[in-house]
Formats: structure tokens, sequence, C-alpha cells
């Protein structure tokens, strides 16, 4: 079965979540649910800001180091974007949930391959910030992520945006990244050798597909093109659609 | 951490109102069950149940571990659950709650006590190698009736579960690969399946009774007292748990086992028939792999 | 292991040489710890349980979960003794087999006691087992309810309790299995089971606990001499109740 690239998404599915999305992009299914701001216990309390707790539980087996890394980096960067200062003394819990991963080989076993947890973090970034949006938690920015993988051979080099998980396992060198709507890099990741050219090369091929300038989506827009690939497009038009929803009545 | 939002004072008694005049908020008959969805993942072994807007999304995993040296003949299994703040801000990580502890208790008598899985069959060396199979239960969103739904989806995912096929020769055991060989289901050698039922003291007639099969979570909250019966088809009682609570007349509980033994039958229709459909799906794009299968034997 | 019960079916004696419907010899003394403010020590055969309750007494702080204030809160704590049972072995502190056991005496005491007469308050009841025969909750329940009864704490009626099995096991389905009173750990490890509390001297089923596999027509009969076995613990739960009260009474009159 080939996943498919194109990202999907589910909104507000879950009745006692502040905030819920379920995200699938490239094979892999995130279930993420917002609850905030709560009360927060004392020791962890925060006097300027609010507390973020960010929670990656694996589908099968509990969650390792791999979970713990994968949380770090989710939380530094949800850090950024949520706007902390206005909830002191709070807490804000994203838990996500993976349900679905690419399927390996040996069918249901646990093992997946060490240095292989990268490829899912675009997955959770993206599942991460939309169930904030869904929970309608203040943001200063949203943020989209991309995974590309580079094969190269000697001279030539290719790269693969939205690698499959044999495509990321055979790579040269991996990249996640993420931008924020603005089109500043939030994250970088980057696994394996590659020379600065390649990076450079990564960098504005992710760029362009997480943020379009804005004369470009408009363009779009008026041509009834829909952003194909680009992930602030999608993200844009997914909250669109449930916004209108929501005020199906309010005409 | 927040605590949980207890029923109003209001909400209380509108429901015991409502349950004197026979009637349930969401309009169900006592004995009703709330719409049951069962939908099976890609990949095998993943079940995802809704009942009402219970969700349980189920996992089964397996690989090869070396058995307990007491045990050198029985394969493992594990069934996990975790109340994750994703059901209700509530719920701590760290210490688990008195809900999360009958849940698990309960799954582990019912499906692992019963030999519901046969554990045997899944030794391959014996005091070497047996698999051991993992079933990771997932509460997406919790209204009421956890045990039942959770059940539910283990059974439906240990059925739709296909561990890879093996052969061993000697000391060494190969495992193939979905390419190379089509996975084996599991064995299993009945489904018992739980009902929990919801008792209230009758504020109608003095000493009575009513009691609810399927409660969603504000009448779980509500309930006095409550019990959970796992019996499989075939009329096998495999636990009983009336764990405290109000007192019910002995003929009166008799009465639910009745009750539960019949709504077991539909449920295991219910989950055979979709595994059935699931597996047509799957056949109609993958038409070699079945014709392959028929060569292999 | 299996055993051999083989012989039952001969003489209708059971391994220990009881009938089938004979309770094992149940002792009681009650207010055996002056210390506390209701305690009780309770032998069912070899199965020795004391319990000590302290309160009602004021709700302690943050820690725990609180049912709300208008109620007391009960809160039940088992330590199971390492030299109780065969092997010796130490149960953990989160063994949910025990969480188990201390949730379902809270929660069929919540439903028996009056506990709305010491809102913010807590009961708190904890059992120590000296040694394990089986018919473990039973004997923790029954013992519960004397050690409350001493304590003082105004309840429905006694809540009394006791085990009953079945001579066949689950895979034979022969219909002249006898259903079995009160079963040792033997019997417990080779047939099916059922521990049942009830209320007083009514047949309305407080708890009821089976966690091995049978015929759902076994259960009827299991059930009935269970609550008739209830029946004969509450006569002796009272008459030891009654023993310590008389005395009580006398004490005061001198």
């Amino acid at each position: 079965m080939v996943a498919s690239k194109e990202p999907s998404v589910l909104l507000s599915h879950l009745h006692r979540a502040d905030g819920s999305a379920t995200f699938s992009q490239n094979g892999y299914t995130v279930i993420g649910a917002v609850n905030g701001p709560i009360e927060v216990p004392r020791r962890h309390e925060l006097p300027e800001e609010a507390v973020i707790e960010v929670l990656v539980r694996p589908a099968a087996g509990v969650g390792g180091t791999r979970e713990r890394h994968l949380e770090s980096i989710l939380h530094s960067t949800l850090r950024q974007i949520i706007l902390v200062h206005n909830f002191p003394r709070h807490l804000i819990q994203v838990t996500l949930q993976i349900t679905n991963t690419p399927e390996n080989k040996n069918t249901g076993s646990k093992v997946v391959q060490a240095g292989s947890h990268l490829a899912i973090l675009p997955a959770l970034l993206q599942t991460a910030v939309l169930a904030l949006l869904s929970a309608s938690m203040p943001l200063a920015t949203i943020l989209t992520s991309v995974s590309i993988a580079i094969h190269a051979d000697g001279k030539s080099r290719k790269l693969i945006t939205h690698p499959s998980l044999k495509e990321f396992e055979s790579a040269s060198s991996v990249h996640i990244m993420a931008f924020t709507s603005h089109g500043e890099p939030l994250v970088v990741e980057s696994q394996g050798t590659f020379t600065l050219e390649d990076w450079e090369e990564v960098f504005e091929t992710v760029k362009a597909l997480c943020h379009a300038e804005h004369n470009r989506i408009d363009d779009n827009a008026m041509q009834g093109v829909d952003g194909k690939g680009n992930m602030l497009e999608f993200v844009k038009s997914a909250m669109g659609e449930k916004v209108a929803q929501d005020l199906h009545w309010h005409t | 951490m927040p605590r949980e939002v207890e029923p109003s004072v209001n909400e209380r008694q509108f429901f015991e109102k409502a349950l004197a005049e026979n009637l349930r908020l969401d309009g169900r008959a006592f004995d009703q069950f709330r719409d049951l969805e069962l939908s099976f993942g890609d990949e095998f072994g993943v079940a995802d149940v809704r009942l009402g807007k219970t969700r349980i999304h189920t996992n089964i995993s397996a690989e090869v571990t070396t058995p307990y040296p007491d045990k050198p003949f029985d394969g493992l299994f594990t069934i996990t659950t975790e109340l994750s703040p994703m059901t209700s801000p509530h719920y701590e990580t760290s210490r688990p709650s008195d809900p999360e502890i009958l849940l698990s208790r309960i799954l582990e008598k019912n499906l692992r006590r019963s030999q519901a899985l046969d554990t045997e069959s899944l030794c391959l060396i014996a005091g070497h190698k047996v698999w051991s199979v993992r079933a990771d239960v997932h509460i997406l969103s919790h209204d009421g009736n956890l045990i039942d739904a959770s059940c539910i989806s283990v059974l439906a995912a240990l059925q739709h579960f296909r561990k890879p096929d093996t052969s061993s020769e000697g000391e060494n055991v190969t495992v193939y690969t979905l390419e190379e060989r089509d996975p084996v289901p599991l064995s299993l050698l009945h489904f018992p399946y739980c009902v929990t039922f919801s008792f209230y003291p009758s504020t109608v007639e003095e000493g009575e009774t009513v009691i609810l099969l399927d409660s969603t979570l504000l009448e779980e909250q509500l309930r006095e007292g409550s019990a959970t019966i796992g019996i499989n088809k075939d009329g096998e009682l495999c636990q009983i748990a009336k764990l405290g609570g109000i007192s019910v007349d002995a003929v009166a509980f008799l009465g639910c086992v009745q009750v539960a033994l019949a709504r077991v039958k539909e449920i295991s229709t219910f989950v055979i028939k979709r595994l059935a459909e699931d597996a047509k799906k799957r056949d109609k794009g993958d038409l070699m792999a079945e014709l392959r299968a028929e060569n292999d034997r | 292991m299996p055993l051999d019960t083989s012989t039952y079916s001969l003489a209708l004696l059971r391994l220990d040489g009881r009938r089938w419907n004979e309770l094992r010899r149940l002792t009681a003394q009650i207010s055996t710890q002056v210390a506390a403010d209701g305690s009780s020590y309770l032998e069912m055969g070899n199965t020795k349980v004391m319990c000590t309750v302290a309160g009602p007494s004021e709700a302690k702080g943050a820690g725990g979960v609180r049912l709300g204030n208008d109620r007391a809160d009960i809160r039940v704590s088992i330590s199971i003794a390492g030299f109780s049972g065969v092997d010796r072995k130490k149960s953990g502190r989160n063994d949910k087999r025990l969480m188990e056991m201390q949730h379902t005496i809270a929660s069929a005491f919540a439903q028996n006691l009056f506990t709305k007469l010491y809102p913010h308050s807590t009961i708190s009841l904890s059992i120590h087992v000296l040694s394990q025969d089986g018919s473990l909750l039973a004997a923790c329940i029954n013992a519960c309810t004397i050690a409350l009864i001493d304590a003082g704490v105004p309840m429905h009626d006694y809540i009394c309790a006791c085990t009953a099995g079945s001579t066949s096991s689950y895979s034979s389905n022969d219909e002249t299995a006898d259903p079995l009173l009160d079963l040792n750990t033997m019997e417990e490890q080779e047939l099916p089971f059922l521990t049942v509390a009830t209320m007083g001297e009514s047949d309305s089923v407080s708890v009821l606990i089976m966690e091995t596999k049978v015929q759902v027509g076994r259960l009827e009969g299991m059930l009935a001499v269970g609550v008739d076995g209830c029946k004969q613990v509450r006569a002796i739960l009272d008459g030891v109740a009654r023993a310590r009260g008389t005395k009580m009474l006398e004490g005061s009159r001198m």
C-alpha cells in the first residue's frame, strides 16, 4: 500500500478535549488533543508563563527515549509559538497519540530502527499546531513542517520531499524543517552527511513548500488552483472549512 | 491537576426524575446499547471501536522474546491500558487512577485468565523463544462504558491480527516478512465479551434497583453500583466483578447474567460480520496475494 | 497444579473432611487493639486477618481524590505479611489485585455505612493478613464488618461474605457437580469459585467476584450456596458482637 503524500486532517472530533485534530500524511496518522489553559501542579508552576506539557505516545509499547527526544523538540518549538506569557501559572497539555506508522516489513513488530524516529516529527508538529488551533489557543504564528531526504551517490543528488520510510532510511541525509507563517525557520533537524550547498538547497525547497509568497497564494486563490503541496495553504484551507462549518447557521 | 467535573445537583435530580419515569437522558431503553461502530486499520491488528462518544483504539504487536523460566511453554500476552490526558485532563500520567486499575484488572481476568488467547500456541522453542503479543489499548475519548468498549476493541483487534509466519530448524527460528510468506492469524480459543450493568436505587419502589446497560459518563458518575459480567457466546462465564456498591437481589442478578449472554451473542455476530467485510475488502485489492496463499498450501 | 479431587464423588467428603455445605471453623474476636477506635481479629479456617478502624476523623489534606464533602470518605489499606502464604513473596505497593480488593471493600461499605452522618471526615480501615488459606477477600470483609461495629460506626446491616465453588472443572459438563461452600487455597486453585457478600439476612448481593471460567448454568447453584453461607457467617458474627455487647454491659453495671 502506498501512503498518500497529501495531508488530510479531521478537526475537533474528540468531545472531552478542549481541542483535537487527527492528521495523516505520508502513512503517519497522529491524533492530537490539547487541554488548556488549566491548573498546574504547584511544583511545576512557572510564575511568568504557561507550562507546556507535551506527551508523545507510540502506537505500540510504552514511550522511551525516542519519544522523550521528540517531546523535547516539540516542547521547545511550541513554547515559541504559543503566547505563553498570556497565561502565567497555567498549564497547556498537548497529547499526541501515534496511531499509524508506515507499514514496515515485519508486521506488527514494535521494533523501529534506531535513528529513524525523526521521520514522524513533521506529522507530530503539524498535529500539535492543528490541535492548538482547534482549541483556539492564541498563537504568535502557525507552523508548517516538511521532511526532505537527499539521495546522493558521488556526483548526482536527488531531493525527495515527504520521503517514505524506505527512502528515509536509505537517504544519505535527511532534513526536517519547520517554518512559521512569516517564513522564518523554527525547527531545523538534519541527520547524515551533507554539504553546505545541499543544506541551502534543502532550505530553499522546504521554505517554498512550507511557505509560499503572499502574492502567490492570492494568485492561486484567484485562479482557483489549490496550493498543491503547500503546507501553509493546507492548514489555512482546513481551518477555513472548519470555521465555515461552525458558522453554518450564522448567516 | 484539575478535578473531574462532578454532576451538579440539578443534573442529578433531573436524571433521577427521568429514571423514575422510565426514561434515560438520551432516550434509549434501559437495556439498549449505543450505536456500536468498529473499523480496522490498514495494518493487521488495529481496531477502532466507537460506542457513542466513547472511542477506543487498540493496536496489537508481536515480537519474539524468551519466556519466563517458570513457564517455558507459554508465550507472553500483555494488555496495557493507560488513560492519558487526551481522555480528560484530570488523569495524571504518573499515577494510575482507580478506574484505570479496575479496567486493566477486568481485561486481564476476562481475556488472559480465561485463556482467550492460547498462549501455548505462541511457543516457538520451549524455554528459548516465544512470541510476545502485546495489546496497547488507547482510550481516545471517554463517555462511559470503557470496559465493554475496550473488551470489544481488544478482541476484534486480536481476531484481525496476523503474526509473521515462522519456521524453526533446531535452535534457529526464521521469521518471514510479509513479502515472503503470508502472516498467520492467532489461535483464539473463545471470545469473552464484557457487559457492564449500572445500578441505581429506585425512587419509586423501596428496595428495588434500576438496572441500566451501556451507561454514559454522566450515568456512570451518578450510579451507586455496577457489575461487569464477562461471558462468551457459548454461555461460559469468564469473570464477574461486582465490586461493592449498592446491593442487588441475587435473583435479579441472575437475570442480568442472562441479559449479558444475549447481548454478547449480538456483539459476537457484529464483530464477525465486520471482520468478514474487512477480509473481503482486503482480498479485492490484492487478489494476487490470495492466489499465492492458495499455492502455498 | 491440578490436585486429585476424584475422591469427592466416592465419599462426598472434601480434602479436609468437610461436607459440601460446611463452613470452616470461623472464630472472631472484637476489640483486640486498645489503641484503635475499632478492631477485630478473624479466622476462617487457616486464613487469619486483623482489622483496625481509625475514625471517623477529620479528612486529611489534599492527598487523594475527595468524593465530595457531604459524606465520609472510606479508605482501605491491605497489607499482606510475607509469611502469610506458602511462597514467601513480597507484594509491591502497586499490586493491582490488592488495589482492586481495597476498592471493593471501600465501595461496599460506602453504601452500607451511614456516611452522610460524617461529612468532611475519613474512616480508614487497615487490614493485616497474617495467614492465607483461601477466601481471603471474604475474611477481610467479615473482619471489617465487626471492626466497624466495634468502632460504633452506624451501618444498615452486617456485610457478610464467603466463597462458593463447584466440584466440576469448567471443561466437564456433568450435571452431578455439587456446589461447595467456603473453599481453601487448594480448592481455590483447582475449582471455579466466587466470592459473595450479602447485606444482613437478605438475599441482596453487595459484592460478587468470580475470576474463573464456569458454565453459566452452574452460577445459580454456586450463588445460592454462597448466599446461604453468608447467612451462616452472619449468625456467627452476630453472636460475637452480642457477646461483646453483653460483656460491656456487665462491666458497666459493676
